[in-house]
């Protein structure tokens, strides 16, 4: 399009078809376009609206293969399947039939003596040539199938004699023939990141079940489920607590919960230290954690030394510690930093941890999340 | 072909035949019409038409052509026309060059030609919209 502007020197506001109601035939069209502005051109205006220049597309386009289609039709009637120049002539005389043309009505005269050949003559002695101005290639291109490579391509001898070489190949074997397939052992990497996350999903789903239990201590009847996933709140409970009318002021006594904070105020944290008395009264519960886990039940560790490192190791010979990592951060920063899960989980921590100093109770949506993230960084531990 | 007829002119009749269709034919392909011939081959093929022969491709292009010229050209009396007829202010002289073809005259000339075009003028949000205020109440 932009070359038929060029060409005519003045602005010609037609722009390209971007409407898609031709539906597949967008190349064709887009060729009839340039070729329509081009007629508007040198009938004499200078400009055009596109919605004047798609109608006339589409006229032009139609009136194309009506004369196609009434060719094919005269050519057809005579009994023939390739059509001629009077089936064209018939069919250029039927488009324009309401005007009448001289010699139409004539069934004994020639049809080149008539007034479509003379008119078309006229045109085309008197009208001056407007060649279209960019080559196109044939369209639409059809692409041909390639077929199977013969016996003789293929470069292998026909199993039988009874079969010329010429003839297509044989399909290969493994497409027909049903042999038993092997399973193959995955590579140990792989195997151990998802018995890792199989791990993590377990001590998780256990650590909600234990903050459950702790926060409907009370009340009877209520079975802390394992289908609950961690940080949805979504419980199937045959006793919800939640829905449960509210208590009175003063009826039920409730304990005042201890914020291990509170001893630790000034001086950082160790996580596992808040909760090693959680861990102990849990001992008796049914944690699913794995052997290497068992062995934090046993007695109050002063310190935690953290190891980061991709051999397993026992908890147990890296707990006893004397050195406290003074630095929150850096104990966070030991790990491996591309766990999202762990990040997650310090950023949880802090903004939980930084409410907390402010406040002296441990609200239950913070003691669910410390005990997911040291579940988290439990788990690493034992790995 | 009108063998019948034609036959009893003599031979003069068919040679005069041949040689105008001859002449038509070559005149053709003299002529090299703005619609591509590729474009052409292919919306014939579309509609089942079929002939290897160029000559033919030629004439369904050019008999479009000037099908398409004369559309164009009515559209430009028209477009002029409309021009000429009002001399409202001076101000609109300058614009007056300026010959742009629009459905409304595109729409007038294919009714000549027996195609019905209508356009859309404008799209409205609703019956009233653009009525007076007083018929608006009502």
């Amino acid at each position: 399009m932009s070359d038929g502007r060029k060409k005519s020197g003045r602005g010609q506001q037609i722009s390209s078809k971007k409407s898609r109601l031709s539906g597949g035939d967008d190349f064709g069209h887009a060729i009839a376009k340039i070729a329509v502005a081009q007629l508007c051109e040198s009938a004499g205006f200078h400009y055009s609206r596109r919605s004047a220049i798609d109608a006339l597309v589409e006229v032009a386009v139609r009136s194309i293969c009506d004369l196609g289609k009434s060719a094919n039709f005269y050519a057809n009637l005579a009994g023939r399947t390739d059509c001629n120049v009077f089936d064209v002539i018939q069919g250029i005389q039927d488009l324009d039939s309401w005007r009448g043309f001289s010699g139409a009505s004539g069934v004994h005269r020639c049809l080149v003596n008539t007034g479509v050949v003379r008119e078309i003559t006229q045109f085309v002695s008197t009208e001056e040539e407007i060649p279209f101005v960019q080559p196109i290639p044939r369209f639409p291109v059809s692409r041909m199938p390639k077929p199977a490579p013969s016996f003789a391509q293929a470069g292998g001898e026909p199993p039988g004699e009874h079969i010329p070489d010429w003839l297509p190949r044989l399909p290969d074997p493994h497409t027909y023939v049903h042999t038993p397939v092997w399973n193959k052992r995955d590579t140990d990497a792989k195997a151990n990141m998802v018995e890792l996350a199989k791990r993590r999903r377990k001590a998780e789903r256990s650590f909600l079940s234990l903050q459950q239990r702790f926060a409907c201590n009370s009340t009877a009847g209520f079975r802390p489920t394992k289908d609950g996933q961690v940080g949805n709140g979504n419980q199937v409970v045959n006793d919800n607590p939640f829905l449960a009318s509210p208590l009175p002021y003063g009826e039920k006594e409730v304990c005042e919960i201890a914020s291990p904070l509170k001893a630790y105020a000034g001086k950082s944290l160790s996580v596992l230290e808040t909760f090693v008395p959680v861990i102990k009264a849990a001992k008796v519960g049914s944690l699913d954690f794995n052997t290497n886990e068992r062995k934090l039940l046993h007695g109050i560790r002063p310190t935690v030394h953290f190891k980061v490192g991709t051999v397993k190791k026992s908890v147990a010979a890296s707990l006893p510690s004397d050195t406290l990592i003074a630095d929150k951060d850096s104990w966070f920063l030991k790990y491996n930093e591309k766990d999202d899960k762990k990040k997650r989980a310090e950023f949880i921590f802090r903004t939980e941890l930084g409410k907390t100093k402010c406040r002296h109770q441990l609200r239950s949506r913070s003691k669910l999340l410390f005990f997911l993230i040291s579940g988290v960084i439990i788990k690493q531990v034992a790995e | 072909m009108n063998s019948s007829s034609s036959s009893s002119m003599g031979g003069e009749g068919r040679h005069d035949d041949d040689s105008g269709l001859t002449e038509f034919l070559s005149s053709l392909m003299d002529y090299t019409p703005t619609i591509p011939d590729e474009l052409v081959e292919h919306y014939l093929g579309k509609s089942g038409f079929h002939c290897p022969d160029l000559r033919l491709t030629r004439l369904v292009s050019v008999a479009t052509q000037k099908f398409m010229l004369e559309v164009a050209n009515d559209a430009l009396q028209h477009c002029k026309a409309r021009q000429a007829a009002p001399v409202k202010d001076k101000s609109k002289q300058p614009k007056d060059k300026r010959l742009v073809l629009t459905m409304e005259d595109l729409s007038k000339s294919l009714q000549e030609y027996g195609v019905n075009l209508k356009h859309q003028e404008y799209f409205a949000d609703s019956p009233s919209t653009g009525m007076d205020p007083a018929s608006r109440e009502e």
